[in-house]
């Protein structure tokens, strides 16, 4: 009787919840042509939790593929690239995600890091699914100006959440990614 | 522990004095670390140290690389004025699609040498040249020396004719 209260209970923390990042989409731009040089790709190489880069020149994007159990700290990828020379023109990140509903203009974490959904309207993620992060420097300088436009919240500006988001939850003056679905 | 450790710096030190040795100042195109096989438009394979007696260049690039794309027309040009008197290009595509390279070489007519050689930046021939961004030309003399690298325009022109002795 014990064993099974207990196995309802850990069902019950199940639910709702989202394991880890595993990877992550990015395009970088500069004033060279970024796929001509192997720099980014071996910068992003590089950073410790990431298991796989793979250049899909279609796309002209770049693949990473994280490593398991990782902590994939985006802001360290977006650092690597700008180390190289480039920067960031558009960030997705994907995970595997089951009964998490995200609200427009809501924060929420997952795998330890904050997050604010910018421009989506109500809905329940399941399954694998992708985000696009639209902070400064993770998108074209006229993308960010459209997307900061679309929450009223300081906190899409700096990027660190303030006195907006301490009501979802959050401690103020931690990193929270932007994102939409 | 501490021999080991000394046993390792010996074996390092004898085996970069070798490869300084055999490589010799001068990278040359019999070497074996940087001589490759490449497959050509017709199928038919290319093997860079069977340019050795012709002033070359060889040239790494991609259909995907715009830069690569736009200093073909030089190429071109180069190729036109002085294959008659013994110059040659090899282009080696980093391409991955074959259709895509045979594509842009008769796009920007290449009827030079062409090989590819997939797998992007892990390809074989780029490894070996550590080709680390395209376009990548390094020019070579009768002797298979390489004797300059990524020369544009009127810098690459004056070098080709000084090896061919015109």
């Amino acid at each position: 009787m014990k064993k099974s209260l207990l196995l309802l209970i850990a069902a019950f923390i199940y639910i709702g919840c989202f394991s880890q990042f595993s990877k992550a989409s990015l395009q970088a731009s500069g004033l060279t042509c970024s796929m001509c040089s192997k720099a980014v790709k071996v910068a992003l190489e590089k950073v410790p939790f990431v298991q796989e880069v793979k250049v899909n020149i279609k796309n002209q994007e770049y693949t990473i593929i994280f490593k398991e159990n990782n902590n994939a700290d985006f802001d360290a990828l977006k650092k690597a690239v700008e180390d190289a020379g480039f920067s960031v023109a558009s960030f997705k990140v994907t995970g595997n995600f089951s009964d998490v509903s995200v609200q427009k203009d809501k924060h929420l974490e997952l795998d330890g890091k904050n997050f604010h959904f910018v421009s989506n309207s109500d809905k329940v993620l399941n399954g694998e699914q992708t985000l696009t992060i639209v902070d400064k420097d993770f998108l074209s300088a006229k993308d960010f100006k459209k997307f900061s436009a679309a929450t009223k919240m300081e906190c899409i500006k700096t990027g660190k959440t303030g006195n907006c988001c301490v009501k979802d939850g959050m401690h103020s003056e931690e990193r929270v990614y932007h994102v939409i679905i | 522990m501490k021999n080991l450790r000394i046993l390792t710096l010996i074996l390092v030190l004898a085996f970069s004095a070798s490869a300084i040795k055999a490589q010799g100042p001068i990278p040359n195109i019999t070497d074996y670390r940087l001589d490759f096989t490449v497959v050509g438009i017709k199928g038919d394979s290319i093997k860079l140290s069977s340019l050795k007696g012709k002033v070359f260049i060889l040239d790494f690039w991609a259909s995907w690389c715009g830069p690569c794309r736009y200093s073909n027309k030089h190429l071109v040009k180069m190729y036109n004025k002085y294959k008659d008197k013994g110059f040659e290009i090899l282009s080696v595509s980093l391409d991955d699609q074959k259709n895509d390279w045979k594509k842009a070489a008769a796009k920007d007519k290449i009827t030079w040498m062409s090989g590819i050689d997939p797998g992007g930046w892990d390809a074989m021939a780029a490894t070996k040249w550590q080709v680390d961004a395209i376009p990548a030309s390094f020019l070579i003399n009768k002797n298979g020396d390489v004797v300059a690298i990524n020369l544009e325009k009127d810098d690459l022109e004056k070098k080709i004719k000084e090896l061919l002795g015109l």
